[in-house]
């Protein structure tokens, strides 16, 4: 093996395809910390300015309680309708996990936050991030992407020739009139090509990580897996060069083998494995859940047509805006708007939860034949890994779902009592609090992925260890 | 002479099995794409029709009540998925198509249908569009890479040279045969889409279809064109047919694969968009100093909808909100959309040398599935909502605001839902997507052009000796 790791060095071609990994690795970490600081610093801002936001209700509501100032009616800090509404809400926000710069996944795709009120989920969870849709068609150049894509291209420019090029130049009867047998000979020259390119692979954005986000070095687990999902990926590419080298045919004929490979593995596979997941399982219409949502609406405006036909009265009489013996006086429109709200998040909850069951049917058939493609394998397990893959948001939607009730169980009550929000009541306004998904989950989920990498592996080493044993010398 | 060239070409490509798996491949998998783009199609459409229209019924059979509720209940607007959608859907998975028109704001787009997907769909859909961008190369290079090379390995372009065929003659030959082989293929299909996009088009726009399809067509011939040429000059140029093979997978794989990312993180950087939160910082405040500024000369007073605006002028105060409103959503929105075409174009022009992303432009242009198209719907409805705001508005100064405290009692009837007409979106025609495409087309014509002048310089250079 030594002997092969001076051949190789000496050879430009590790150099060159090393020296171009390392641009792609730093390139795609460029860009996944970038973009997640991005992210990071947006998601700051907008705890500040809710925090702003509530400062400035609280010193509006000591101005208003020691009799300096009445509020407009529709930002009125002790008014539990509008505080429990827009004027009042809060972000539920979902952090970046310590990996997400090395996958950014569905980042760009999923909101990172909720503004939460108490009005029906419809209303808020379809706020999407701003992203040019042509970017979101495109995906991110991440390190992910530079691994599922690029790197099995770079393990076929490194070995596809593995032992042809022995025979062609006649060096491999040469080597094994020494006491060397062929099983060895492969082994030793795919440990030095896989040595080189993982531990790019790996160590790399590992110093890269801890340099530009020291908190990712708790994350010692995710890592963990996230190096085994690496090699693993890469031991199936090896695996396969290998095996088709083992077929004994011309360097040619093993290039083109291989690229045929990639191009249905990587691109194609999962292309129609999502298209076979969407037929299979179809999402609910949105159009339907649109109409549906109007009909609500409908039915509860019709409900309320009474209340929503009062008048403001605080017009003629400023002082109703103002709380009175803890109690206020809430106009019969914002009553209205409340009782209808509250009826449409009833209604329209078991059309959202038609979706989710929906996704989650979807996910589990992605994870069932996800074998088809074992790009698809590592791409599904690295952004689960990075924290920005389909279950992670999902326990996001599960917190905020929990976080709207506390919400609302808060309001409710204030709303139907009509009674005034104090400044005493400021800090038990429910606080969005993101606690990280069950680490078990990961492991649950990490270790089935590097089975389907590892299987078609070892399956694949044992037809090159089966041909190997005929193959032609000479 | 060049016929000549070419059907020697053409017949051995016949005796040679890689256009007959290549190309099947391929041609199967257009045929999938196709099955189950209209599939998909047939029903959306249905839907959205059946949905926009019952969504103007629900508008009309409103009871008596108070105008604004009956703004605030708003109407739907559904996107109608292009005809063309099939061949290319463009963006349609990354941007809803509904927008519910509701009274006070200008509405964003729900329901991006990626988001009910897995994260597969980030791989890429099944689309003509997809295959012909990543596939159709690729499958030129395959029947193409040895075309010059093969015969310098043999001796029989030296022979065929000192026979006096000029070099350009032979490129024209070769070029016509890989063009020929080409059209074998892909025709049928072509048909085949054709016939499938007629017939999914609503009744009156089938010919606006065809006609979108074949300036479609033709931006993909000259994509494949631009092809052919880089992969008969890298033959020409390379020394084997392994190097050509490989320099030509690499030119592939870094236009096809990496490019479109690449290029999209350069344009995020070059023009960035505003963050979420700046967005709508933004939007308030300009709202609101415009609102200011107009309550001030109306009212003496900036608070809004406070002690100082009486209920009999609140039907003015609402049409003053909402008219101030409409050129500050303009300007913002205007801006950010900008931004979006802004980044768009400079990965068009980077299409010069990287095809695929002039190609993908000019596709989704046509196909009626890109940005543009969808700022034109958008627009559409927006226009839409503000009739609907103003219809509104104008019946409560004209009947609400003469009650005096009375406002919200007022209640209007059918006869003024009848004054909103349904929300009816047509696309624009073929024509004026092709005057908005007619950069990527250029930039198409001007990469060909490159690989053109690429493989004339690399061919002259073979002698016979």
């Amino acid at each position: 093996m030594r002997q092969e790791m001076r051949l190789l060095l000496a050879e430009r071609s590790l150099w060159l395809v090393s020296a171009l990994f390392l641009l792609l690795i730093g390139y795609a970490l460029y860009n996944g910390v970038h973009q997640t600081t991005l992210r990071d610093r947006a998601q700051a801002a907008i705890t500040t300015d809710d925090a702003r936001t509530r400062a400035d209700q609280l010193s509006q509501l000591g101005r208003i309680m020691a009799g300096r100032e009445v509020p407009s009616p529709f930002q009125n800090p002790a008014d539990p309708a509008r505080m429990g509404g827009g004027f009042g809400a809060h972000h539920a926000l979902m952090p970046s996990a310590p990996l997400a710069p090395v996958a950014l996944g569905q980042t760009d795709l999923f909101p990172g936050q909720f503004k939460v009120t108490y009005q029906s989920k419809i209303h808020f969870i379809h706020a999407n991030d701003i992203e040019n849709p042509w970017h979101l068609l495109s995906g991110h150049f991440d390190l992910a992407f530079v691994i599922v894509y690029l790197l099995p291209l770079l393990i076929f420019a490194l070995s596809y020739n593995l032992l042809s090029v022995e025979r062609e130049s006649g060096t491999l009867k040469l080597l094994l009139s020494q006491p060397l047998a062929l099983r060895t000979l492969v082994l030793g020259k795919v440990a030095v090509r896989a040595g080189v390119l993982l531990g790019l692979a790996v160590l790399v954005p590992l110093g890269v990580l801890l340099l530009a986000r020291p908190e990712s070095a708790g994350a010692g687990t995710s890592t963990l897996w996230w190096s085994l999902l690496v090699g693993a990926y890469a031991l199936f590419w090896f695996a396969l060069v290998v095996a088709v080298n083992a077929f004994g045919r011309s360097s040619a004929s093993n290039a083109m083998l291989l690229v045929i490979s990639w191009v249905v593995l990587v691109l194609i596979a999962p292309v129609l494995l999502n298209l076979g997941v969407t037929a299979a399982s179809p999402a609910p219409s949105r159009t339907e859940l649109a109409t549906r949502t109007r009909m609500v609406t409908i039915e509860a405006m019709n409900r309320y047509s009474k209340l929503l036909s009062a008048d403001y009265r605080h017009i003629g009489k400023p002082e109703v805006l103002l709380p009175k013996d803890g109690k206020i006086e809430m106009s019969g429109r914002a009553l209205a708007s409340y009782s209808i709200q509250k009826q449409i998040d009833e209604e329209i909850q078991p059309d959202l939860d038609r979706f989710d069951a929906q996704h989650a049917r979807q996910q589990q058939l992605v994870a069932r034949y996800s074998l088809l493609s074992p790009a698809a394998v590592a791409y599904e397990g690295m952004t689960a890994l990075a924290g920005t893959g389909a279950r992670r948001y999902a326990h996001f939607h599960d917190l905020m779902d929990g976080h709207h009730q506390a919400w609302k169980k808060f309001f409710f009550p204030r709303i139907d009592g009509g009674i005034a929000i104090t400044e005493a009541d400021f800090p038990r306004i429910p606080r969005f609090v993101w606690t990280e998904e069950d680490a078990r989950l990961i492991d649950r989920q990490a270790f089935p992925a590097l089975l389907k990498l590892v299987m078609p592996s070892l399956l694949l080493l044992g037809i090159a260890a089966w041909r190997l044993r005929s193959y032609p010398v000479v | 002479m060049i016929a000549l060239i070419a059907r020697k070409d053409l017949l051995e490509r016949g005796r040679d099995g890689r256009l007959y798996w290549a190309g099947s491949v391929v041609l199967v998998l257009l045929f999938i794409a196709l099955a189950v783009g209209y599939g998909r199609q047939s029903e959306v459409r249905a839907e959205q029709k059946a949905a926009q229209a019952l969504d103007y019924k629900d508008w009309l059979s409103q009871d008596q009540r108070h105008p604004h509720d009956a703004a605030h209940q708003g109407m739907h607007a559904f996107k109608p998925e292009a005809a063309l959608a099939i061949v290319d859907p463009g963006i349609t998975p990354y941007i809803g198509g509904t927008l519910w028109l509701q009274a006070h704001r200008q509405s964003e787009v729900k329901f991006r249908p990626a988001q009910d997907a897995t994260g597969l769909q980030r791989f890429g859909d099944l689309s003509v569009g997809w295959i012909m961008q990543v596939l159709g190369p690729l499958l030129v290079i395959v029947l193409g890479f040895n075309a010059f090379a093969a015969e310098r390995e043999n001796g029989i372009l030296r022979q065929t040279l000192s026979l006096g065929v000029s070099p350009l003659q032979l490129l024209w030959g070769k070029a016509l045969a890989l063009a020929a082989s080409l059209a074998a293929l892909l025709t049928p299909a072509a048909l085949a889409a054709a016939v499938v996009v007629t017939l999914g088009a609503d009744a009156g726009e089938g010919l606006d279809a065809l006609q979108r399809f074949a300036a479609l067509a033709l931006g993909y011939a000259l994509y494949l064109a631009i092809f052919i040429f880089l992969a008969l000059g890298v033959s020409a140029a390379s020394s084997t047919s392994r190097v050509a093979l490989t320099v030509l997978l690499a030119l592939w794989i870094g236009n096809a694969v990496i490019a479109p990312r690449v290029m999209s993180e350069l344009s995020r950087h070059w023009h960035p968009s505003p963050t979420k939160l700046e967005f709508s910082k933004a939007l308030s405040a300009g709202l609101k100093s415009e609102a200011d500024r107009a309550w001030q000369m109306a009212f003496g007073t900036t608070e809004r909808w406070g002690r100082d605006v009486p209920l009999n002028k609140w039907g003015y105060a609402l049409q003053l909100d909402d008219q101030t409103g409409y050129a500050v959503y303009d300007r913002l929105y205007g801006q950010l959309w900008d931004t979006y075409e802004r980044q768009q174009a400079l990965q068009a022009w980077s299409g010069l040398v990287l095809p695929v992303l002039a190609v993908r432009a000019f596709s989704m242009g046509m196909a009626g599935t890109d940005f543009v198209h969808h700022r034109d719907f958008t627009t559409a409805a927006e226009t839409h909502r503000r009739t609907i705001q103003d219809i509104m508005s104008r019946d409560l100064v004209a009947n609400a605001d003469p009650l005096g405290n009375q406002h919200f009692a007022y209640q209007a009837g059918p006869e003024l839902w009848s004054q909103v007409k349904p929300f009816d979106y047509h696309p624009p025609a073929a024509i004026w997507a092709l005057r908005r495409s007619l950069m990527s087309l250029s930039i198409l014509g001007g990469s060909l052009l490159l690989t053109l002048a690429f493989a004339y310089a690399a061919v002259v250079r073979q002698r016979a000796l």
